[in-house]
């Protein structure tokens, strides 16, 4: 269970703010939605009074049809033992926001990776270049938008498909030993 | 003697008459000597690369077949490809691949390198090994067992025993082909360390379809090669 003193110093900080919105999922998780001009307030806050000292994580969401990315900032008490995950939803077009790399060092990876899978450009963050996709020309490969499939089918080759394996197998004395008819009864 | 010199020996591949009446005899013997000797380099690219470990070790024993792990490519006669290759690897691999000295044999091991497996559908995988290198036999499975690892060595032993198994030269006579298909997805300034125009020059294995258009491309920017510097801290 969440310790009822600091539960109490989180109270105090989203009253402390306009614009935040939070439930609690589970005695452990804390779901908070927030504007995304109160987030690295917020974020701030949470390091500084009340122990969330780790950012485990950004995650990237892009929901396409309202035309608005979500960011999940992860961050974890090592004190009260708790998640509490920030939500905020940017406009996709021409996606832009703020970098936490100040208040957070791991947030540079974060952000790195994010740019490459959804385009989403961090103002502040250190390394704006190429992560792991250091080959890839294409347009960011997480998006919704991009179709994985039709950019595999007309770049890529596929092997023929030779029917006849199985018979050059047995001609040379191997072959099936035990059917799959047979062992699914 | 003089009878014996009138016995015309003709090499199978180039067809070029020989002097030595045992001639063919030692080629026979040199092929036989290398199917019990080879130095594999393991390229572990993906999860395939779990199986090798009992079949290199006691329990299935590569050894009593005469090979044996390497670890660096330039001393390596196989290499072996297990599982995905990404885009990003493929590079690698191209590069591992033409420091090999001559002759060298590559196995694809999975289904991701025969036609890419699960990942058929990842922008990031390459589907057909066979386009960008020449590829001995693949190995078909996911993943295959040890057994299905040593059966397909000593298919490839039996290859090269009867002088079958010869795709490397194809690297050299057909490098339009696959340098063509390497720039395709590494684009155009696409360049490796090896000269391989050079070699094939070299070891007379130059073919009609050495150069072409995409080894004209290659030379149009290629920057000559220089050692690196020595240096003492």
């Amino acid at each position: 269970m969440m310790d009822q003193e600091l539960d109490r110093t989180l109270v105090s900080i989203f009253n402390e703010m306009e614009k935040v919105d939070y439930q609690q999922k589970s005695p452990r998780r804390l779901r908070v939605d927030v504007a995304p001009e109160a987030l690295p307030g917020l974020l701030e806050l949470l390091k500084g009074k009340a122990s969330y000292v780790h950012l485990s994580a950004i995650s990237c969401v892009d929901w396409i049809e309202e035309e608005e990315f979500e960011l999940v900032y992860h961050v974890w008490s090592y004190e009260v033992n708790s998640l509490v995950s920030a939500h905020t939803r940017i406009p996709r077009e021409g996606a832009c926001y703020l970098s936490v790399y100040d208040l957070y060092k791991p947030a540079g990876f974060f952000e790195r990776d994010i740019y490459e899978m959804y385009g989403v450009y961090f103002e502040g963050s250190p390394h704006m270049e190429k992560f792991i996709l250091t080959e890839w020309n294409g347009p960011p490969p997480m998006l919704k938008d991009f179709d994985a499939e039709a950019y595999v089918q007309d770049t890529f080759n596929w092997q023929d498909y030779q029917p006849d394996w199985l018979k050059d197998l047995e001609e040379a004395g191997g072959g099936v030993e035990i059917r799959p008819e047979d062992v699914r009864r | 003697m003089s009878d014996l010199k009138q016995i015309p020996v003709v090499a199978k591949e180039t067809g070029k008459e020989r002097t030595n009446p045992l001639a063919n005899v030692f080629d026979e013997l040199i092929r036989f000597a290398q199917a019990r000797s080879m130095f594999m380099l393991h390229y572990c690219t993906g999860c395939g690369a779990i199986e090798l470990p009992p079949a290199m070790t006691s329990r299935f024993d590569m050894e009593r077949l005469g090979i044996q792990p390497m670890v660096t490519p330039r001393q390596a006669d196989i290499l072996l490809i297990t599982g995905y290759v990404s885009i990003k690897t493929l590079k690698r691999i191209i590069l591992t691949y033409e420091q090999m000295p001559s002759p060298k044999y590559v196995i694809g091991i999975c289904s991701c390198t025969v036609n890419g497996g699960m990942y058929w559908q990842s922008y990031a995988t390459a589907k057909k090994l066979n386009e960008y290198l020449p590829v001995d036999l693949y190995i078909a499975g996911c993943m295959p067992r040890p057994e299905a690892v040593i059966e397909g060595l000593r298919l490839l032993m039996d290859n090269i025993k009867s002088g079958k198994s010869e795709p490397w030269k194809d690297y050299y006579q057909r490098y339009d082909y696959y340098l063509g298909n390497q720039q395709h997805l590494f684009g155009d300034d696409w360049q490796t360390p090896t000269d391989i125009i050079g070699e094939a020059e070299h070891f007379g294995l130059m073919g009609p379809e050495t150069e072409g258009e995409h080894t004209r491309l290659l030379q149009q920017h290629q920057q000559p090669l220089e050692p690196h510097k020595m240096r003492l801290k």
